[in-house]
């Protein structure tokens, strides 16, 4: 049995920020992950830095996330975005060009300005622009669009390489990261808890489920029933363009869209359209039907996507929580067992690896989260509630 | 060929049988099965049946050197007499989960689902390569290609050729050159094969296999080109230029070095096995290669119900091979579609020269074996995955930090991702992590679309619903 202050479990974005701010603040850390890291929804999502006000509903999605409280977290997480190459000393093609979000209807003009009424009262510096502004801005919009918002501090970064540099980090702290290394069992013994991985064994206080999608099957052995509701979405991604064929994020008011070029030059274009059903091992297949419906949309607001080739697409997997909103904190029932997740974890990773680092160690976080506590999903107080 | 095999009116199709290649075995499927009475679709991506081997000669080429190889002619017409309908220039680039085939013109983009109670995969095979300091040079290129050049095109490759990789391909190709008026300087290759063994011994069995041997050997004796065995490529060296200058191969402890214009080099075939991956049928893992390879009967019958492989994308073995394979699996589908089956004698001989040519191709495996693990002994600076370029030395750093896996050292350095979606690199991606970490040779997983399409053809899909 190895000792130990901490065992995250789950080697995603959330494990990996959350080891490093744990292992900088001096803690022993061992980070458990059942295959190789970053390979989940962390690795296969799209790697947008969403700071302006969200699109609230993904293709399918049957509640929509709550703007008003996600956009504190938006700010925050914008200004740890800032600093973290510097803070990791990795490059993590970090780009941050600014963002459209467009509308098409009078309707979805509406919503845009509620929307940005709503970021102005935050303090978060955004502008909507007329539709013929838009396009001098980024001549690549269509005619379709009659109005958008601008906010110059959305961006993307690259998920391929922001877990693996948050892991290095970590290790040079000293965190243990173990890949391979599914969890089988975990038990509460006494003062500490004893998390298992086949024949091996860690002892810890404390123990943090990062696990994405697995969240609640990672909590169910230690015997903590929570509702989760993990789906598959799926990206596209075109073959390599000169750079500057698109200059920046483009998302859309009322569909589920977000188009970007990549460092490579690859135009990636997403949106959480539904792939085929959530496969808890191994991965899910994408979805012919979205992939139609994803390009249509797209290629409605950038025609120029009409022209080019589709070199590959994939299925990745959400840890969707049934209300649609993070979920981050102690369960009450379990001192010493801490879950995060939820949608938007690639964003706003760098906040929660610091939220659970101050929440870990009994201080104040650096955002109020208490609202997002784990007692909303777990099974048995929903079962009394209802 | 008309014109009008390019373009489809209806954007969803139902047939009895769907055969995807038309290639040698795909051509033989679809014959058989459309002679029994099924109606057949038989979808090739280029614009003429044939697949690799029976390429053909057109316009003043056609005019100028006659038929290449004629029986493939007559196969093309037997299919086209037994009311096959045949798709040419069409894509199937990808699968629905009902099991339908997503396909696109390749000439103007559109979106027609295929789908049938049988699915024939004869998807072919993809040269071996593993690469070396200067692969990537102007003039290097893979045998199969010069052979298309020589034969198809009937042009000259260049002016000096070196042939080099392993398999009993190099041996044809070598001819085929020189009959185009090249000069072969060499045929560099890794195995042993005409090493007198008692496994060669083993070749007396197949005596028309050893008769095409003969043949070559005779042609190469003739033109004085020496077969160097049991040495490799070391380095592609370039002229002042940037083209191809000279090419180092190491045999045991000696470098030589040839001036060539020209190399063509490969380690034989690998199978095609996207279509089956996206079809998720049960396969295992070729070690030596690193691509899967489906699990089959001996007609082909995956464990998928209805999907069948045949030819190479079965495992190589050779246009002969592919000719049977995809005979017995026709007869298996006549049998599921109620269709007339061929005799049982007819079957068990089909059968037997199956397994024996089978057992040719394991022998010719054995014969040719060499020490891959040198080959993947490359030097870190050299270019593995083209596309992305991704160097040998980034591939196993990645795959040496302790953490990633065959798919992950994809995530990390980018190999495998760009425009020929690993079809060149990924085999060695496998091998070079494998080497590294010590873990089994894995596979990179076949994405949709199978090869890039257009956008505009994966949105014609939906036009197609509405």
């Amino acid at each position: 049995m190895t000792t130990t202050d901490i065992v995250v479990i789950g080697g995603g974005i959330l494990g990996a920020s959350t080891a490093y701010q744990l292992a900088r603040a001096g803690h022993r850390v061992t980070v458990l992950e059942r295959g190789a890291p970053n390979r989940e929804g962390s690795g296969t999502t799209a790697g947008n830095l969403h700071i302006q006000g969200i699109h609230t509903r993904r293709p399918g999605q049957a509640v929509a996330a709550d703007n008003l409280r996600f956009l504190p977290l938006q700010r925050t997480a914008s200004t740890l975005w800032s600093q973290l190459p510097d803070e990791l000393d990795a490059d993590l093609e970090l780009t941050r060009n600014g963002g459209f979000m467009v509308a098409e209807t009078p309707e979805q003009v509406q919503e845009l300005h509620q929307k940005f009424d709503l970021e102005t009262q935050l303090g978060l510096t955004c502008e909507i622009v007329s539709g013929d502004e838009a396009r001098r801005r980024m001549p690549a919009l269509s005619e379709t669009v009659i109005a958008a918002e601008w906010c110059a501090e959305d961006g993307y970064a690259n998920p391929l390489l922001v877990t693996p540099a948050y892991l290095g980090a970590a290790r040079r702290y000293g965190a243990q990261v173990e890949a391979f290394s599914p969890v089988t069992g975990i038990e509460h013994d006494g003062g500490a808890y004893v998390v298992r991985s086949g024949h091996r064994e860690w002892s810890a206080g404390v123990v943090i489920d990062t696990a994405g999608p697995w969240i609640a099957d990672v909590a169910a052995l230690a015997g903590i029933r929570l509702d989760m509701s993990p789906v598959a979405i799926q990206m596209h991604i075109t073959t390599r363009m000169p750079l500057g064929t698109l200059t920046c994020l483009v998302q859309h008011i009322g569909a589920g869209m977000s188009v970007k070029q990549v460092g490579a030059g690859n135009i990636l274009i997403g949106g959480g359209w539904p792939a085929e059903a959530f496969r808890a091992h191994g991965r899910s297949r994408v979805a012919t039907d979205s992939i139609s419906g994803n390009l249509h949309q797209a290629a409605a607001v950038l025609p120029l996507l009409r022209d080019l080739r589709l070199l590959r697409t994939w299925a990745g997997p959400l840890a969707a929580t049934p209300d649609e909103m993070p979920v981050i904190g102690e369960v009450p029932s379990s001192p010493g067992f801490f879950v995060a997740g939820g949608t938007y974890a690639f964003t706003l990773a760098p906040l929660w690896g610091l939220v659970l680092r101050d929440l870990v160690e009994g201080n104040s976080p650096l955002e109020p989260v208490a609202d997002l506590g784990v007692d909303r999903l777990v099974l048995d107080a929903v079962a009394h509630q209802r | 060929m008309a014109a009008s095999e390019d373009t489809v009116a209806p954007s969803r199709l139902d047939f009895d049988a769907v055969v995807v290649g038309g290639g040698p075995s795909g051509l033989v499927a679809a014959r058989e099965l459309a002679t029994a009475g099924a109606r057949v679709a038989l979808i090739e991506e280029n614009s003429e049946l044939g697949g690799q081997y029976y390429k053909r000669r057109r316009g003043q080429v056609l005019a100028q050197y006659g038929d290449y190889r004629p029986d493939g002619t007559s196969l093309i017409a037997q299919v086209r007499h037994a009311g096959v309908e045949v798709f040419t220039n069409r894509l199937v680039w990808g699968t629905s989960t009902d099991r339908s085939l997503l396909t696109t013109s390749t000439t103007s983009p559109d979106a027609v689902r295929f789908s049938a109670r049988a699915i024939v995969v004869a998807a072919g095979a993809t040269e071996h390569v593993v690469p070396f300091p200067g692969w990537q040079l102007p003039g290097v290129m893979t045998p199969g290609h010069a052979m298309h050049l020589a034969t198809t095109d009937a042009v000259r490759v260049g002016n000096r050729v070196l042939l080099a990789g392993s398999g009993p391909f190099l041996l044809p190709v070598a001819c085929a050159l020189l009959a185009s008026g090249t000069e072969v300087a060499a045929v560099v290759e890794a195995g042993r094969p005409l090493r007198p063994s008692l496994r060669a011994a083993g070749s007396l069995r197949h005596p028309g296999m050893l008769a095409d041997l003969a043949r070559y050997l005779t042609i190469l004796a003739k033109h004085r080109v020496p077969i160097i065995q049991g040495a490799r490529v070391h380095e592609a060296l370039a002229q002042g230029n940037g083209h191809l200058g000279a090419v180092a191969i190491t045999h045991g402890q000696v470098t030589r070095t040839f001036e060539v214009d020209t190399l063509a080099t490969a380690f034989g075939f690998r199978p095609a096995t996207e279509l089956l991956q996206l079809l998720e049928v049960d396969c295992t893992v070729d070690a030596t290669l690193g691509v899967p390879l489906p699990v089959t009967d001996a007609h082909g019958a995956t464990s998928v119900p209805g999907v069948y492989a045949v030819g190479e994308s079965r495992g190589i073995a050779g246009n002969k091979a592919a000719r049977v394979r995809g005979w017995l699996a026709a007869a298996a589908i006549r049998d599921r579609l109620g269709l007339p089956t061929p005799s049982a004698q007819q079957m068990r001989a089909h059968l037997r020269r199956s397994a024996r040519l089978d057992a040719f191709a394991t022998l010719s495996s054995e014969l040719y074996a060499h020490d891959r693990r040198a080959l993947l002994q490359m030097p870190d600076h050299t270019m593995v995955c083209r596309c992305e370029s991704v160097t040998a030395g980034e591939i196993r750093a990645a795959a040496r930090l302790g953490w990633n896996d065959r798919n992950s050292v994809k995530g990390a350095t980018r190999a495998g991702m760009g425009l020929c979606q690993g079809r060149e690199c990924a085999a060695t991606v496998s091998g070079l992590v494998s080497a590294c970490t010590g873990e089994p040779v894995g596979c990179q997983p076949a994405r949709m679309p199978v090869k890039p399409i257009p956008v505009s053809a994966a949105m014609a899909l939906e036009e197609e619903i509405a």
